[in-house]
């Protein structure tokens, strides 16, 4: 197998005297397509936070191809989640994804040059926004914005694409849609979801994990009643017709 | 009605006006859109001790005014990203212990305070031509800085977190935003007071947002908007003969209140 791309070794995180994440190690390979599912509060944003060097672990690290330096970071291709976006902001679609090139402009001033609007138009067309493109964010339906924040994320030619709660404020058909814009992106780059409503694990993850503080992972892509119960601290009723997996929780979940 | 431009100090009034409202325009967009209009007002509000103290020490007290602000922003700055404090109460804390340093200092300060009333309602009729030279000179900064950095202030308004991952310098921007705004606070003092600053920085710009897609249209139409609310409201004060700072807000705030009725018309359609 090839070496891996994100590599989280040991990391433990405290927050205002509680613990956060304990001791979650995971390697996330070239070709994956890694879930990681967990309840509300398990963890699951503060351990993207780490990867991304948003936040610092109170113990362990983390290496982004084999190395810890922050410019790294580079590599990776962020969609955070839904709520938190200022959908309100003076900026229309082609400027939002133009500006996930920033990143990789090296001159100072900072300006974007032919091939960093070659990549936009064609993150535009891969999302299928580029008819959109001069419009302002907050004129677009939820599936076109969340398009949009992916189109921002790959101008960077990210090697992994990391997805915070992704389908949360997306309706059925949309989301449907959203998992085929997935399918293709995988054979350019990995792909890690993190999701707390297990019944949108698609039928093509590589590997599943559970987090709840701690990182309940097994080498299938099969979610098992055991790692649920020991993620979820609950009774867990699991009905998996093959794939894709449907579960209903028991646990009430917060929000 | 006209003969009045043939006065120095009112062409001076209009030229301050002008220059206050590019300022505004630029800066205003930024407070706007990042929701940073409190820290302004602490900001504007902590100006209030720098200029107790530059009467107490005997400088000009906009020079006061000016190294106190940028202190209190950076201050505020580095607070809000290591402390992670709350925010509005830091801003109230400051607020208050700007204006409470300002009038200990005047107290203590032997002798009279003569244009003490001017600092905290503003009289651009008062404005005399070193300050308007001084005003350029901030406008050109504002502008040169603000063009340079165009992106990378776009970037950490518009979605911080994503600035830093691309690995953009997100704290030290953020601090020379926040200098940037504390140098406004400052240049507007002259035009509207302490009391009124935010409002001049931040009408027009919210105004401008609702009509314009994109920061650099938001800037110009606020800037625009900055100067027709100036003037007009620098004209009717002389026409009303009645303070000049007060007469530019309230002509801002009609226009604000409008703009929001025009703005529920169109969304009602």
């Amino acid at each position: 197998m090839s070496a891996p791309v994100i590599e989280v070794d040991d990391v433990w995180v405290r927050m205002r005297g509680h613990s956060v994440l304990e001791g979650v190690s995971l390697a996330i390979h070239p070709d994956e397509f890694y879930a990681i599912i967990g309840p509300n509060g398990g963890g699951k944003t503060t351990l993207l936070r780490v990867i991304l060097g948003l936040l610092a672990p109170s113990r362990g690290v983390v290496r982004i191809l084999g190395s810890t330096g922050a410019e790294m970071r580079r590599f990776l291709g962020y969609v955070p989640q839904f709520r938190t976006f200022d959908f309100d902001y003076p900026i229309t679609v082609r400027e939002m994804v133009l500006s996930g090139r920033l990143g990789h402009v090296a001159r100072r001033p900072r300006r974007y040059d032919a091939e960093d609007r070659d990549r936009t138009e064609e993150a535009l067309e891969t999302m299928h926004i580029a008819d959109l493109a001069d419009r302002q964010i907050r004129d677009l339906s939820g599936g076109e914005q969340q398009r949009a924040i992916i189109g921002r994320a790959l101008v960077g030619d990210p090697k992994v694409l990391l997805l915070d709660e992704p389908t949360v404020y997306v309706d059925a058909p949309t989301e449907a849609q959203f998992y085929e814009v997935l399918d293709r992106l995988r054979e350019r780059m990995a792909i890690v979801l993190v999701t707390h409503d297990i019944g949108v694990i698609p039928a093509h993850v590589t590997r599943v994990a559970c987090l709840n503080r701690r990182l309940y992972t097994h080498d299938t892509n099969e979610i098992t009643p055991d790692m649920l119960e020991a993620a979820y601290h609950c009774p867990v009723d699991l009905i998996a017709h093959g794939v894709p997996h449907r579960v209903f929780s028991e646990h009430s979940r917060e929000e | 009605m006209f003969e009045v431009l043939g006065f120095e100090f009112f062409r001076n009034a209009l030229f301050a006006g002008v220059l206050a409202s590019v300022a505004c325009g630029v800066i205003g967009t930024y407070v706007v859109v990042r929701r940073m209009v409190s820290v302004s007002g602490g900001i504007s509000h902590a100006a209030f001790g720098g200029i107790g103290l530059g009467y107490f020490l005997g400088i000009d007290p906009l020079i006061g005014a000016t190294g106190f602000t940028v202190a209190t922003a950076l201050g505020m700055g580095t607070l809000q990203l290591r402390a992670r404090q709350q925010m509005d109460t830091l801003i109230g804390a400051v607020w208050a212990a700007g204006m409470a340093l300002g009038i200990l200092f005047v107290y203590l300060t032997p002798g009279f305070a003569p244009d003490l009333f001017s600092y905290l309602f503003g009289n651009i009729l008062l404005v005399p031509q070193d300050d308007i030279l001084l005003m350029a000179i901030l406008i050109v900064i504002i502008v040169a800085v603000v063009a340079y950095l165009y992106r990378e202030f776009q970037a950490i308004t518009f979605d911080p977190d994503y600035a830093t991952v691309m690995n953009l310098p997100v704290e030290r921007l953020s601090l020379l935003l926040l200098v940037l705004i504390a140098l406004t606070v400052v240049m507007l003092i002259q035009v509207v007071g302490i009391i009124l600053v935010i409002a001049l920085l931040t009408l027009p710009a919210a105004i401008s947002r609702l009509f314009t897609t994109r920061i650099w249209s938001m800037m110009l139409l606020a800037v625009g908007l900055g100067i027709v609310f100036s003037v007009t409201g620098i004209w009717l004060s002389y026409l009303l003969n009645v303070p000049s700072g007060a007469t530019i807000i309230l002509v801002s705030t009609l226009a604000y209140a409008g703009a929001l009725g025009i703005e529920r018309l169109r969304q009602g359609d």
